[in-house]
């Protein structure tokens, strides 16, 4: 297991550095990080800047002398707020993990509770509904959605019933004045369901798919043939081959979840990876972009290897080597 | 400073007027055109502002500087100005503010040099008087420093004397006409002076020298302003405002119905236009349609086909502007189009040269056949074989100008010419394509960020980019057009407002008689707050619609 682990994790480093270089060639080549110094007043300002970031040298140049100061232990400046990165990157990251923790727990129970229903009950009016839902949550834009709930929930319920405040609040995570744990939750219903019903739209259909496949596999057909009870057959022996790829599947969404809330933190206005990454692209802050894809790298492949380790815990036919 | 750049890459919207439309009792369609009215208020309360971007720092004189939404939310409330705009006979005006004891007396020279004579009142919030030493420490430090984002004007300041610390003498190497913008922006030397600027400024700071303090500034969050207990002015009557950053335009209007943002100054954009339209109950509104910002047509003058003055005319008479304008604007009561490339915060520079530019197809014909040019099949024109197509170009993603761009296109279609849309993204539009004139007709927006007049910056044969110059420069349409360099020094350099007038408008004239550019519309701003505030709501075309956050209040 350990072998296993380190091998893993000694593969990625060459991986990630080579997609970190791409990363930096690519948006060094298309943004421009003195965008919005043309144009403006003193054209002396684009060679001052370009001084100071080092712009006028050759790319791999500059990448060179950005990883040579990031194995130091400095994550370096920010070419658009001209301050520290790691203190841009670690509080966008502690805000997304809120979202994709409430988000990712929501969606796996209901996702599993949904899934395991519709392939019991296959082809039933409930399954039929479900898959209809589920389509429809796969079909909606995050942007949308997140209006739509934003109107249904909170904008329409306050003039309904003639509030002061609506129901549920779509601003940030917190109030302007801080507010308690009830604040925090009103903050937070409308942001995790817009990652939710999404992430629940393609899990339940995976955990259904996943279910029946285990539900007409040999072992369950011995089990049920030996007089077991249904619902052992389906907790005790489907379910849990299910939840192997279930769980290797979440967990590897969760990853790449860090970097993919762009359009719900945009609406709810929450300062989380995504929008630092957005932020940071449209200012060719590449200073700012390459640190950050090594973080959601590294997420990605702790996820990874994660959801392999869970998978081997799950399913006692896989063994890691 | 210079007070005019080009606004393009950043996307941002901005330096709005006092002069108003007021609404009241719901914002929506057809703004009824009023005087705001002030709103008697009481002491205390607060009240949260939604704010569409996010400074990137709050260190005002670095490279970093660039975000308008920092001067609205944090420089202009905290930071001390010399000189702001005022409406002074009906026409914006650059007036002391009361950092000063008494106006400045200028010396033509040579050397110009301009005294400063400071309040005794005027302190920093430690209590700490505002000294001619602060003059010296701003100065120097955007005359010398390094990461400076614009020395324009100081790098002409030579020295700057202190006989005493309220009398400072600052001198010019040369004549220097615009030297009341500078200072639009104290540093306290006490504070600052040896130390390192960047880092002690660049993510809020504690001090004040304005009637606002910032108490804080949550990044990607909010920033949190309470009042300058020290201020010497008019002090604050709120004990707390809250800018919400919430770039997302339908978000932000839902939590403006909602009551969780108070006020909202939104990007005069389609969508927020469509929402205004669709009304706003409990709200109301300041619609400003004579803003700093000019949007308008850039022929490329070294290009053809805009190289030919009989071309240029002919299109700028294929063009209903007004009709364009009111399809633009026309749901926020704004339907007139721009007549001179001064904006209304230069206005008393500016003629209305470009008025004679209205729809007439019958100078379209006469021009374009006195050019050689003969209308072929499918109502074309041709000459030599060629067709009068030619490519205008903006930045992707903003929709107010695509919908113009397929405006023109209709319009210039009906007239004989054939449009093809090239827009890409804004930084390789302003970093690539415009700068070395691979263009033929551009649609961008110019910003006036102070009432003195600054053409040169925009048209004089110097300021277009070259690859010699590294492609720095604003005058991307290329105009070079005999006279007007030595009316638009004369404007730049007089120390004489009424050389200063005259000189504008004969640029402004010559600009006109060679259709070197076309001005579209001057972009409407709109301030919306919900009735639970009042106060005197207006905005100011240099300093955004908080200039006088400290008069706002909650309604009695």
């Amino acid at each position: 297991m350990f072998t296993y682990i380190a091998r893993r994790l000694l593969y990625s480093i060459p991986v990630v550095f080579v997609a970190s270089f791409l990363l930096f060639w690519a948006v060094r080549t298309v943004f421009d990080p003195l965008a919005k110094l043309r144009g403006g007043p003193d054209p002396g300002a684009i060679a001052r800047v370009t001084e100071r970031l080092g712009l006028d040298r050759s790319i791999p140049e500059q990448y060179w002398r950005w990883l040579a100061s990031f194995a130091t232990g400095d994550w370096g400046v920010s070419s658009r707020t001209t301050g520290p990165v790691l203190r841009l990157i670690l509080p966008a990251l502690g805000t997304t993990l809120q979202l994709i923790v409430w988000g990712v727990l929501l969606a796996a129970v209901i996702a599993l509770a949904v899934g395991v229903y519709s392939a019991v009950r296959q082809y039933s009016a409930g399954d039929l509904a479900f898959t209809g839902l589920s389509y429809l949550g796969i079909a909606m834009p995050p942007f949308w959605l997140g209006l739509i709930l934003i109107q249904f929930l909170a904008a329409w319920p306050q003039e309904l019933l003639g509030l002061t405040d609506p129901p549920l609040y779509f601003v940030g995570l917190h109030s302007p004045d801080g507010g308690g744990p009830l604040d925090y939750l009103r903050h937070l219903v409308l942001p995790v369901l817009t990652l939710t019903i999404g992430l629940v739209a393609s899990w339940s259909r995976f955990t259904r798919a996943t279910m029946l496949e285990a539900l007409t596999s040999e072992y369950v057909r011995t089990a049920r043939a030996k007089g077991v009870p249904r619902r052992r057959i389906v907790v005790r022996h489907a379910l849990r081959t299910a939840l192997g790829p279930f769980v290797s599947v979440t967990a590897v969404d969760a990853g790449l979840l860090f970097g993919g809330l762009v359009v719900t933190e945009q609406i709810f206005a929450i300062q989380g990876m995504g929008r630092l990454f957005l932020d940071s692209l449209l200012a060719g802050d590449v200073f700012v972009l390459v640190p950050w894809t090594l973080v959601i790298a590294v997420v990605v492949i702790v996820f990874n290897l994660l959801a392999d380790l869970a998978y081997a815990v799950l399913d006692p036919r896989v063994r890691l080597r | 400073m210079s007070t005019r750049i080009r606004l393009g890459a950043l996307g941002l919207m901005a330096l709005p007027l006092l002069t108003t439309a007021c609404t009241s009792g719901g914002a929506g369609p057809n703004p009824r055109t009023s005087p705001s009215t002030a709103v008697p208020v009481r002491q205390g309360g607060s009240i949260v502002i939604g704010a569409e971007q996010e400074p990137d720092c709050t260190d005002w004189i670095a490279s970093c500087a660039t975000s308008i939404w920092g001067t609205y939310i944090m420089d202009v409330p905290t930071i001390p100005r010399v000189f702001e705009p005022k409406k002074v006979d009906g026409k914006w005006a650059p007036v002391a503010t009361n950092v000063l004891a008494s106006e400045p007396e200028v010396a033509a020279g040579p050397p110009q040099k301009v005294t400063y004579r400071i309040n005794p009142a005027a302190v920093w919030s430690d209590k700490k008087p505002i000294t001619s030493a602060d003059f010296r420490y701003t100065a120097l430090a955007i005359r010398d420093g390094k990461d400076v984002l614009d020395r324009t004007g100081y790098s002409h300041i030579t020295k700057v004397d202190t006989p005493d610390p309220k009398t400072a003498v600052v001198t010019f190497d040369t004549p220097y006409a615009n030297w009341k913008h500078l200072f639009s922006g104290l540093l306290p030397q006490h504070l600052l002076d040896g130390k390192d600027r960047g880092a002690l400024m660049k993510d809020g700071y504690s001090w004040s020298g304005g009637p606002w303090k910032i108490e804080s500034w949550k990044k990607g969050v909010s920033v949190v302003l309470v009042p300058n207990k020290n201020y010497w002015g008019d002090k604050p009557k709120l004990d707390k405002v809250t800018f919400q950053f919430t770039a997302d335009t339908a978000a932000a209007f839902q939590a403006f119905k909602t009551g969780q943002l108070d006020a909202l100054y939104p990007t005069p954009q389609l969508d927020s236009i469509d929402q205004i339209k669709n009304g706003l109950p409990n709200a109301n509104s300041v619609v400003d349609p004579e803003s700093g910002n000019l949007e308008g047509l850039w022929f490329n003058n070294a290009k053809a086909p805009f190289d030919s003055v009989d071309f240029r005319k002919a299109v700028s008479y294929a063009l209903d502007r007004k009709a364009i304008v009111t399809r633009l604007y026309g749901a926020l009561g704004v339907t007139k189009p721009a007549q001179s490339v001064h904006t209304p915060l230069v206005g008393k520079y500016g003629g209305t040269d470009f008025a004679r530019y209205t729809l007439d197809q019958a100078k379209v014909d006469s021009l374009m056949k006195g050019d050689g040019w003969a209308k072929g099949s499918g109502g074309i024109w041709e000459k030599a074989g060629k067709k009068a197509t030619f490519t205008v170009s903006t930045m992707t993603g903003n929709k107010r100008r695509e919908l113009t761009e397929q405006i023109l296109q209709e319009q210039l279609r009906t007239a004989g010419f054939e449009v093809t849309i090239d827009n890409t993204s804004a930084a390789d539009l302003f970093a690539n394509k415009v700068p070395k004139g691979n263009f033929q007709l551009g649609l961008w927006t110019l910003v006036d960020t102070f009432p003195l007049p600054s053409l040169e910056a925009s048209f004089s044969s110097s300021a277009i980019p070259t690859a010699k110059n590294g492609y720095a420069g604003l005058n991307m349409s290329r105009i070079d057009l005999p006279g007007l360099d030595k009316a638009l020094n004369t404007a730049a350099s007089s120390l004489d407002d009424s050389t200063r007038v005259e000189a504008s408008r004969k640029a402004d004239k010559l600009l006109a008689d060679s259709a070197a550019t076309l001005p579209l519309d001057v972009i409407p701003n709109v301030l919306l707050w919900n009735k639970k505030i009042g106060g005197p709501l207006a905005v100011d075309p240099a300093r955004g619609p908080f200039w006088n956050l400290a008069q706002w209040g909650l309604a009695r």
